[in-house]
């Protein structure tokens, strides 16, 4: 056998040993291993069902100044189909605001006393929609669905076939792969993206912080064993937990959000992977850094959450940023496994459309393990 | 034949506190070499730099063939180490502990079921190899600790404290594991302060504050450093007279030793039994025992220590830096 062969062979048998010896830590210690597959389960079902953008049921007030039958028509058409719910009628506009502070509603409808005097003459009829705009995203949805109503009620009122009042554009949206823009579809696949990031980096945070705080860091390095051999020691059991991390994670997804897998799943396996090994390789950065396990878990969660929270396109386009968030977010490996996840469950993607999403993750890993092993002091001082 | 160890100026500082200053010595190969010092007088700093763990500040060290300062991987191959504090798994017993660190210095198979088995007989750890170290008494640690330095059958043992905190008992035990090891051809760096346990080593190496102090055999270590006759004396409340007996012609040394006290008498000097009686009696308390003794190395140490403070005018720093 030649040297290098020689020189693989003991990497092999110091890598396998340094994994080996990692997992037997984990199965004595079964926090660890909750932590790893039940905390993602817990978040997700709690994320899931707790976090809703779409919104029904919003309380309405309503100040008829006309209390005629069409308008008592267009508050009954605002009130049947369970977007609003009717709290009250106000003989005044201005008990409105105080209603909105209280918390009582959210949107008010002010009917002119006019309303159908206006309508009978052909002319338009305004009415006055008071929306709380402290809840800026419900504000919005209520004020859409509120404007389709009133038109919907206004065509009905002027009759299907008077064709001059028929609007002149009439778009007909179609919103493709979550038909009725349930938000579980789309928060699921971010979701799992930001639980994953946390879980993972959380998982090799305290990896090597724990060993200088066991003073077992003293005899590793009186060891032969190389840092990269110690970091990929650390990597490799924590991966194989990562992968059943991802595999409960997403079967919770589709099992109780009933969201689909419609594309590529060697590509989902493939990126899921990535990921996850970019998520531990910067735990391990952060543990080797870092030295003490109380700093390593707080800069994990903080490095994990607020970026894949805030830059990865979960909750706000990335397009929409202004430059220095545009380029921060182009280094969130966060934000291409979210992308890849939507791709692949909502829209069938598969390589052809997603490759380009996995070359960052891989990139990211390497960039990971090679700064652990940079940043990895094998002296005590 | 070329030493084991080499050690040239060899000196570390941590910011302004020089822990090791300046030392030079060398070890043969299977020697006992015994380092002895207070705590923080810089034995586990010079440990750590021959294990290339710690790189030096001034000087350099040839161990097994290899500068620390170049090559401190290549050492790590041929030592074993056993640091101070217990630095093994605690949550995983003797055998996976020794089957991991088997396989850092790249043991596998057969090979290294066969060492550990060697190494557990040797170490009489059978009993209790699938006991989680961290439940294991201290004394049995000790003796993982020591299965898991040798086990990659290495040139040259570092052993920091490996008896702090054992029972007598097991320390004797634990000895006659090191002197077998020594009869094998393996290099034993030992630090201790247990003086009793320096008598075993072949040479002593006296670490004060940083400084090598001395350096030799234990009867050379003796001859030059408590020279003239050592007396053994026991009165009651012993300690508050050491100073009429300091006062006594030719006293160079009156110290607390176990129940009574050492007295260390110039060659030639006029005091002798009779004056040392006289003495304690006209201070009111008669001795009940005065008798001749061959100074051991804590009247060395002592010796040695107080010439070195007065020298230095300096105190030993007492904290370990490390």
């Amino acid at each position: 056998m030649s040297a290098a062969l020689v020189r693989l062979q003991r990497l092999l048998i110091r890598v396998g040993a340094l994994a080996e010896k990692e997992t037997w830590h984990l199965v004595r210690d079964p926090r660890a291993l909750i932590m790893g597959l039940g905390v993602p389960v817990v978040l997700l079902l709690l994320f899931g069902f707790g976090v809703r953008f779409d919104i029904a049921d919003i309380p309405l007030v309503v100040v008829d100044y006309e209390q005629s039958a069409r308008s008592r028509d267009l508050v009954r058409a605002f009130s049947a189909n369970g977007e609003f719910d009717l709290v009250g009628e106000l003989a005044d506009a201005e008990a409105v605001e105080p209603a909105f502070r209280r918390g009582r509603a959210a949107i008010g409808l002010v009917i002119p006393p006019d309303f159908s005097d206006r309508l009978a003459r052909g002319e338009p009829s305004p009415v006055q929609l008071l929306v709380d705009g402290a809840d800026a995203t419900s504000a919005r949805q209520a004020m859409g669905k509120a404007e389709v109503m009133a038109q919907a009620a206004a065509l009905r009122f002027v009759g299907a076939g008077d064709l001059a009042q028929a609007p002149p554009v009439d778009p007909h949206s179609w919103i493709r792969f979550n038909p009725t823009s349930a938000s579980a579809l789309y928060l699921v696949p971010g979701l799992t993206g930001l639980i994953l990031a946390m879980m993972g980096v959380m998982l090799t945070a305290l990896a090597v912080a724990r060993e200088w705080e066991w003073g077992s860091m003293e005899q590793l390095f009186a060891t032969p064993v190389g840092r990269l051999e110690i970091v990929l020691g650390k990597l490799l059991p924590y991966l194989v937990l990562a992968v059943l991390q991802v595999l409960l994670v997403l079967a919770v997804g589709a099992w109780v959000f009933e969201v689909p897998v419609r594309g590529s799943l060697p590509l989902l396996a493939l990126s899921s992977l990535l990921f996850m090994a970019s998520m531990l390789g910067q735990g391990l950065l952060i543990s080797v850094v870092a030295r003490n396990q109380m700093l390593a878990s707080q800069v994990a969660t903080v490095s994990s959450m607020l970026p894949t929270m805030l830059l990865s396109g979960f909750l706000f386009p990335i397009e929409n940023m202004p430059w220095p968030l545009r380029a921060a977010a182009a280094v969130v490996p966060g934000r291409y496994y979210i992308t890849t996840l939507r791709g692949v469950l909502l829209r069938g993607n598969g390589f052809a459309e997603l490759w380009d999403q996995q070359v960052p993750l891989l990139a990211f890993t390497l960039a990971m393990v090679l700064l652990s092993t940079a940043r990895f002091k094998r002296r005590l001082a | 034949m070329t030493p084991a160890i080499r050690v040239e100026h060899l000196t570390r500082r941590f910011g302004a506190f020089t822990a090791v200053r300046d030392v030079s010595f060398h070890v043969e190969k299977g020697e006992i070499f015994g380092y002895l010092g207070a705590n923080g007088a810089g034995k586990s700093t010079t440990i750590r730099m021959l294990c290339g763990l710690l790189a030096p500040s001034e000087g350099d060290a040839v161990v097994a063939g290899h500068r620390v300062s170049r090559e401190p991987e290549a050492i790590k191959w041929r030592i074993g180490y056993m640091s101070q504090k217990f630095s093994l798994y605690r949550d995983l017993g003797a055998r996976e502990n020794l089957e991991f660190y088997g396989g850092a210095y790249g043991l596998g198979g057969r090979r290294l079921r066969r060492r550990i088995a060697e190494v557990v007989e040797l170490t009489d750890l059978a009993e209790v190899r699938d006991v989680p170290t961290g439940e294991l008494p201290g004394g049995i640690r000790q003796r993982v600790a020591l299965a898991n330095a040798i086990l990659h059958e290495p040139e040259i043992v570092f052993l920091d404290e490996p008896t702090a905190g054992v029972d007598p008992v097991s320390r004797r035990a634990f000895w006659r594991l090191i002197r077998h090891m020594a009869e094998a051809g393996t290099t034993v760096f030992v630090t201790t302060h247990y003086m009793d346990e320096a008598e075993y080593c072949a040479r002593i190496g006296l670490m004060v504050a940083g400084r090598l102090a001395a350096l030799d055999t234990p009867a050379a270590l003796k001859r030059r450093h408590a020279p003239g006759t050592t007396w053994h004396v026991e009165a009651p409340a012993i300690l508050r007279h050491l100073a009429a007996l300091r006062r006594l012609p030719g006293v160079v040394e009156a110290t607390a030793f176990g129940r009574g006290a050492h007295v260390r008498v110039a060659e030639g000097a006029p005091t002798g039994e009779a004056e040392l009686r006289a003495a304690l009696a006209a201070a009111g308390v008669p001795p009940t025992l005065v008798e001749p003794v061959a100074p051991t190395l804590e009247d060395v140490f002592l010796a040695v220590a107080s010439a070195d403070e007065q020298a230095a005018g300096t105190a030993a720093a007492w904290e370990d830096p490390a």
